[in-house]
């Protein structure tokens, strides 16, 4: 494994303030610029949208993606049977759809965090590749230390990227029974279970 | 009559007696009582108007619908997600329904400090009386408390602490325990099903108008004239332009809501006090595994309390108050520690689990400013606060232990993971603070606070603004501290007791 022996993040954040490094992150500033230029080296070789499903809303298919391949870490199975797959689920098409009415400023937040897994979040853990080309157990330490950042900002980002898909994952009725979860309650008016 | 401001397909103009901005339980209770006096009133919300059917009881398609920013709203260093009301009925529609007054010497330390009159305990009894009748408030017993609230009660009991049952306002539950979703029964005794009809029946000139987000307070050489607004369509963008002469303007869009209007209306402030005091209650979750089944999902939440480490003396160390936290699946997996398969794992145990959580009676004062038109709150916990919380949530860990529970969990990075009750020292200031542990905040409150010295407040104890005439705040956004206990009653009672105030300014 390719690993450098200063992270991109420290390298990063001794070359600039603090502040002005984690601004970029999730913010906007300088580095958000710079981020948004590597991207735009780096988009060749992902996957097209799935073919046959409704078009993505606001994600683009490199954002897509991304979050499909988060998702597929951070909901993996712990054994075999009974658990469908985030994709099979949906994990990524519902985050496209639950953007689409977010807060535009909320929205970009979401985008650069994307941006920040893909392609700077490896490099901070030793690693060339981008996310979505690292193998599983790359890609789980890349987001182990993303969810334990000494920056805040990457912290919070880490569990806002949880949330949505947790969101995208156990809303589907075909996960209820991983928690045991009877489901939704809803009695008529007479009181009796539809 | 309602107005769903989505259908509009043209600018909209009117005028009326008042104007209320915020539909929760200040907007609510105020519209009521201005209808009830014979004035014309128009009350906007900035959410869409919503009927129990509605209430699917899916997380991922209530918490979009009920909550600001689509349940994505946080302090602005992401540190604590704030949990507040969209819609008509504001949090009145995914609250729990608790009911606690405001603790007498809470209000004593407002009249002292703050120099608020008028608004004693004593002042305030007969309106919480009246407001817990209208609203049909009574004790939830203990053959209705759900298992998660038996397992606080039992702990609360095996270590002697104090304890005891919650009041609320519903009345006809199915105890589903979806009521953070939205009642699809309409057992809750709130704004829509209460003090909405209420007001429609006593005035039928009465409007509410939906999906209208008001944007500027107008004011003239020292008094309110209207407000204008926007109308949004489903997807939120504008649509018409709302404008609403009055006599009287009613701000009640909450702490956040009703300072960024004040904000972006440039008002008076000569003492900077404009969206100063914010208060949080910030609090943290801890969760317990038991041997048998809890199924804390199901059943009434939050009807039961643990006060052992609550007092509402100045300056006291004792500030946290814990009741129950469960949490439906989608918000279960979000708030658990970790990912992946252990992550699974751990919520393959979610019907043996029941959860506590700690809220600290806050003394850190934060502020809302604007940005782009939206609000931003910051709000960085202090440390006298964040020490209550720890010392909270040492409590519910020993809660859990007491009622039995094989294991206490804290979803701290990393996850702290307790199996004996000795180990609850090991909840620190290294595991809990911001972005150490999910924070959470559903009590937003101050930001536009009462008292006589415009100095230090921003109404007058009347609840009308210090410099415009007829303007006045009616909802968490008065209250100059803390208080300490949920909220929503003592939102709906000094609404219900300034409201006469606006009656009077609007009759000249």
């Amino acid at each position: 494994m390719d690993r450098r022996t200063e992270s991109a993040g420290a390298r990063l954040g001794n070359a600039i303030p603090r502040r002005k490094w984690l601004g970029s992150v999730l913010i906007g500033g300088t580095l958000a610029a710079l981020g948004g230029a590597v991207a735009l080296l780096r988009t060749a070789g992902y996957d097209a949208p799935p073919s046959g499903a409704t078009p993505l809303q606001v994600l683009s298919s490199v954002q897509y993606t991304v979050v499909r391949a988060v998702a597929r870490r951070m909901v993996a199975a712990d054994r075999a049977e009974g658990v469908p797959s985030p994709d099979a689920v949906g994990v990524a098409e519902f985050v496209d759809g639950y953007l689409v009415a977010m807060r535009p400023p909320l929205r970009r937040d979401v985008f650069r965090l994307l941006a920040y897994i893909e392609q700077l979040a490896p490099l901070a853990s030793g690693y060339r590749q981008r996310f979505t080309e690292l193998a599983p157990d790359a890609q789980d330490e890349v987001l182990l230390a993303l969810e334990a950042s000494r920056f805040e900002q990457l912290r919070a980002g880490f569990q806002a990227m949880k949330s949505l898909v947790m969101m995208g994952y156990y809303r589907d009725a075909r996960t209820f029974s991983i928690l045991g979860y009877g489901g939704p309650f809803v009695l008529d008016r007479a009181g009796t279970t539809p | 009559m309602i107005i769903r401001g989505r259908e509009l397909t043209a600018d909209f103009e009117d005028s009326a007696d008042a104007v209320v901005v915020g539909t929760g339980a200040g907007g609510g209770m105020a519209l009521r009582e201005l209808s009830r006096a014979g004035l014309k009133v128009i009350a906007l919300e900035e959410g869409g108007y919503h009927v129990p059917t509605d209430f699917t009881q899916r997380e991922e398609k209530m918490i979009p619908m009920l909550f600001q920013d689509r349940g994505a709203r946080t302090t602005a260093d992401f540190a604590i997600r704030v949990l507040m009301g969209r819609g008509v009925g504001g949090s009145t529609i995914h609250n729990t329904n608790l009911c606690k007054r405001t603790p007498g010497e809470i209000l004593d330390q407002w009249a002292r400090r703050f120099a608020v009159v008028g608004c004693s305990e004593r002042d305030l009894a007969p309106v919480f009386e009246e407001v817990e009748r209208d609203l049909s408030v009574s004790e939830i017993p203990e053959p209705q408390q759900n298992a998660n609230n038996q397992v606080l009660a039992r702990g609360v009991k095996a270590l002697g602490f104090r304890g005891g049952p919650l009041r609320h306002n519903r009345v006809g539950c199915r105890e589903s325990g979806f009521c953070e979703l939205g009642c699809a029964y309409d057992a809750k005794q709130n704004v829509t099903k209460v003090l909405l009809p209420a007001a429609m029946a006593a005035n039928e000139q009465t409007v509410v108008m939906s999906d209208v987000r008001a944007t500027r307070i107008i004011h003239r050489q020292g008094a309110v004239a209207g407000v204008a607004g926007t109308a949004m369509n489903a997807a939120g963008k504008p649509i018409a332009n709302i404008t609403l002469k009055a006599k009287i303007v009613v701000l009640a869009a909450s702490a956040v809501g009703s300072a960024a209007l004040a904000l972006a209306s440039d008002l008076p402030d000569p003492y900077g006090r404009l969206g100063r005091g914010l208060r949080l209650h910030p609090g943290a979750a801890v969760a317990g595994f038991f041997d048998q089944r809890i199924d804390g999902v199901y059943g009434i939440p939050q009807s039961y309390e643990c006060t052992e480490l609550l007092d509402f003396a100045e300056q006291s160390d004792r500030r946290a108050w814990i009741t129950t936290a469960f949490a439906h699946p989608i918000g279960a997996a979000a708030s658990l520690p970790g990912f992946g398969a252990a992550h699974m794992a751990l919520l393959r145990r979610y019907a043996h689990m029941a959860v506590l959580t700690a809220m600290v009676h806050d003394e850190t004062e934060g502020h809302v400013t604007l940005e782009d038109g939206d609000p931003k709150l910051h709000y960085g916990i202090g440390e006298g606060d964040r020490d209550q919380l720890i010392g909270g949530l040492r409590a519910c860990a020993r809660i859990l232990f007491a009622a039995g529970a094989r294991e206490v969990v804290l979803a701290s990075i990393p996850a702290l993971r307790l199996t004996k009750p000795a180990e609850v020292d090991r909840i620190t200031a290294d595991v809990v603070g911001p972005h150490k542990i999910p924070l959470l905040s559903v009590h937003p409150m101050g930001t536009l606070c009462l008292g006589e010295d415009p100095k230090t407040s921003v109404v007058k104890s009347t609840g009308e603004h210090h410099a415009i005439r007829g303007l006045f705040v009616l909802d968490g956004s008065l209250f100059p501290t803390s208080i300490g206990v949920p909220p929503q009653i003592s939102i709906y009672a000094f609404s219900r007791h300034l409201a006469k105030h606006a009656v009077e300014r609007a009759r000249g």
